[in-house]
């Protein structure tokens, strides 16, 4: 069995995001990165299926120098080796760009099955897994929250409206895109990222694809990012803890439910 | 004069309320539109669209397409794409929706908005608008290609009200095959916290940072108010509380007299789930937080001073 999981780096969580001065991004300079929360899962999954039989865990990144301590992480945890997609043209460009890309990523290399999250936390998208999985004209399902491998296909539960779960069966190879929650996401061990640092991490241009700029060239363009423009919003009370805290308890009274 | 399809969607043999919001935002843009309707035996579905506004609707009425597969319903979109040379193709944002539409886009090599908002005229040209950095920030988006494809969020616009003479086409959808076998549809298990009832909800968030918090922090603040207690979905994921305290659209929709959101930053799914609330408070440290665009009363403060004060005052205001 051999698995790709395609992992995507994203500001950390509590990062302060400011609108970068060109105004279609935000200002990464001094950011803290971390892998995409939907990521992770499908990177757990891939793992669980690796430590209950035999596979292989193949991790790859498209982005700049910094998407390296990514993929570290990801051997770090138990990944086999680690493919890093850097290229000035891949800046730009739109999810079917990325798609493009991990398609060549994963051309010749017969993956049974590719894992990615549903979304990324960044642009919120989530288009990169089906547009890939159809570029390599594989069966896919979006938002799983369980998959149960056997020979040859593998059942999966995709979440639905309301909690509801949509069961759907596919034959391998397939790529499945991963909704938050489904596992408990591992840790590196310490053990584990001093045995990382021997695993093959190769460094992939668009030119080692076998792909173009013009392959990649966007056929989506953010031409601006913006706060959102406010409405009348909440009524804001101020004052100390205690003061908000009494304003806060005559309103529940107001509302009967003291 | 752009040609505009709506892909349909039904639920359960009824047609969804987002595929009558898709009508209101084809009509806002302007131009020639046809529906899309995707089942099996959902003629009087096709019929009820096209007398809601949805122009001219293909009914793609077959056996093969009585349950949801992606492939086959991806070929149903394309036959009517080639039948409809659309310039622009609009989808619900459901689960269906996010399944399909990027598959779509690939196939047919062309740019697409997921989670749009809104569709403004721009110099001749459309624009996209959609939260993005998880409603942190719009954006503004461009599109090349043809088909422009964009899912539309359910809720984004008011649905069409309007009555018309309509027509209903069927189309051609002899051939479907699909990778994908369809197993079974699962309820969630009914869990024993029911918050659909609940007079009074008090939700925290990934804001109170670890388990112990809702244990030590919220659950007496709870207790002291008598209310419920309710969750965002990232405490619920990360295992701190059971799926039946979650709200939002993964969750639970409630509606009770107060919500008091703690540490919750207002995404979208989210506020799916507690919108209707009669009165809305939220404390959060972050003023831009969407949330304070739902509330009726908002804290801008640290949660850890504000929840034990007011935990204490609530003790007070009892005895
Ligand atoms: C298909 C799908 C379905 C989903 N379904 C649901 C659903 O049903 N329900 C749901 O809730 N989400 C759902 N989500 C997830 C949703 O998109 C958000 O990720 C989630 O709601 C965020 O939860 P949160 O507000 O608790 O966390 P965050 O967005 O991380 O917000 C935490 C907030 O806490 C505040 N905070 C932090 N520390 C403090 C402090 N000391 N004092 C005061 N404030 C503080 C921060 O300012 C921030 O605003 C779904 C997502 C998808 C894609």
């Amino acid at each position: 069995m051999k698995i790709l999981v395609c992992l995507k780096q994203v500001p950390h969580k509590d990062a302060r995001l400011e609108v970068a001065s060109d105004g279609s991004w935000i200002e990464e300079g001094n950011l803290k990165f971390e892998i995409n929360e939907y990521d992770t899962y499908a990177l757990e999954e891939a793992l669980r299926i690796k430590d209950a039989g035999d596979a292989e865990v193949v991790v790859v990144s498209i982005g700049p120098e910094r998407v390296v301590q990514s993929l570290r992480t990801a051997l770090g945890m138990g990944a086999d080796r680690a493919i890093h997609v850097c290229d000035d043209a891949l800046e730009k460009t739109d999810s079917l760009g990325v798609a493009k890309t991990l398609a060549a990523v994963a051309k010749d290399e017969e993956f049974d099955l590719v894992l990615m999250g549903l979304m990324s936390d960044d642009a919120n998208y989530a288009l990169t897994g089906p547009m890939l999985a159809e570029r390599l004209g594989i069966a896919h399902a979006a938002g799983i929250v369980k998959e149960t491998l056997s020979d040859g296909s593998v059942e999966v539960e995709r979440e639905l409206e309301g909690g509801s779960l949509g069961v759907v069966s596919l034959p391998l190879p397939c790529l499945l895109t991963t909704q938050t929650g489904m596992n408990e996401v591992r840790y590196a061990s310490l053990k584990g990222i001093m045995q990382a640092k021997k695993k093959p991490l190769d460094k992939k241009s668009l030119a080692d694809l076998g792909l173009t700029a013009s392959d990649v060239e966007p056929k989506v363009t953010v031409e601006k990012i913006y706060a959102p423009l406010k409405g009348e919003g909440a009524e804001i009370i101020e004052g100390s803890a205690s003061e908000v805290a009494d304003k806060l308890i005559s309103k529940i009274k107001e509302l009967g439910l003291l | 004069m752009a040609k505009i399809l709506i892909v349909g969607e039904v639920h359960n043999g009824e047609l969804l309320e987002a595929t009558l919001e898709l009508v209101t935002l084809a009509r806002n843009v302007g131009g020639e539109l046809s529906s899309l309707v995707i089942g099996s035996g959902v003629a009087a579905v096709a019929e009820e669209l096209s007398k809601k506004g949805g122009g001219k609707v293909l009914l793609a009425d077959d056996a093969f397409l009585e349950n949801y597969t992606v492939d086959a319903y991806t070929q149903v979109i394309c036959k009517a794409i080639d039948a409809e040379s659309p310039d622009l193709v609009l989808i619900p944002n459901t689960s269906s929706g996010w399944d399909v539409a990027g598959k779509l886009a690939a196939k047919l090599d062309t740019g697409i908005a997921t989670d749009v908002i809104r569709i403004e005229e721009d110099g001749g040209d459309l624009v996209f608008i959609r939260r993005m950095f998880n409603a942190k920030f719009d954006a503004r988006l461009r599109l090349a290609g043809s088909p422009r494809i964009a899912t539309v969020q359910p809720g984004a616009c008011e649905a069409f009200e309007g009555t018309e003479a309509g027509s209903v086409e069927a189309l051609d959808v002899s051939g479907l095959e699909s990778r994908t076998k369809f197993v079974e549809l699962r309820q969630a298990p009914a869990g024993g916290h029911d918050l659909t009832k609940a007079e009074f909800v008090i939700s925290g968030g990934r804001g109170l940072q670890k388990p112990e918090n809702f244990e030590q922090l919220l659950k007496p603040l709870v207790e002291a108010l008598g209310a419920q207690m309710g969750a965002s979905r990232p405490v619920v994921d990360a295992g701190w509380l059971p799926h039946d305290y979650q709200v939002g659209t993964s969750g639970q929709i409630v509606s009770p007299k107060l919500y008091i959101a703690i540490g919750i930053s207002g995404a979208i799914q989210h506020l799916v789930g507690m919108k209707n609330s009669n009165y809305i408070i939220a404390i959060n440290k972050d003023a831009d937080a969407p949330i304070f665009e739902v509330a009726d009363l908002g804290v801008v403060a640290d949660l850890f001073e504000i929840v034990p004060a007011l935990t204490e005052a609530a003790v007070a205001a009892k005895s």
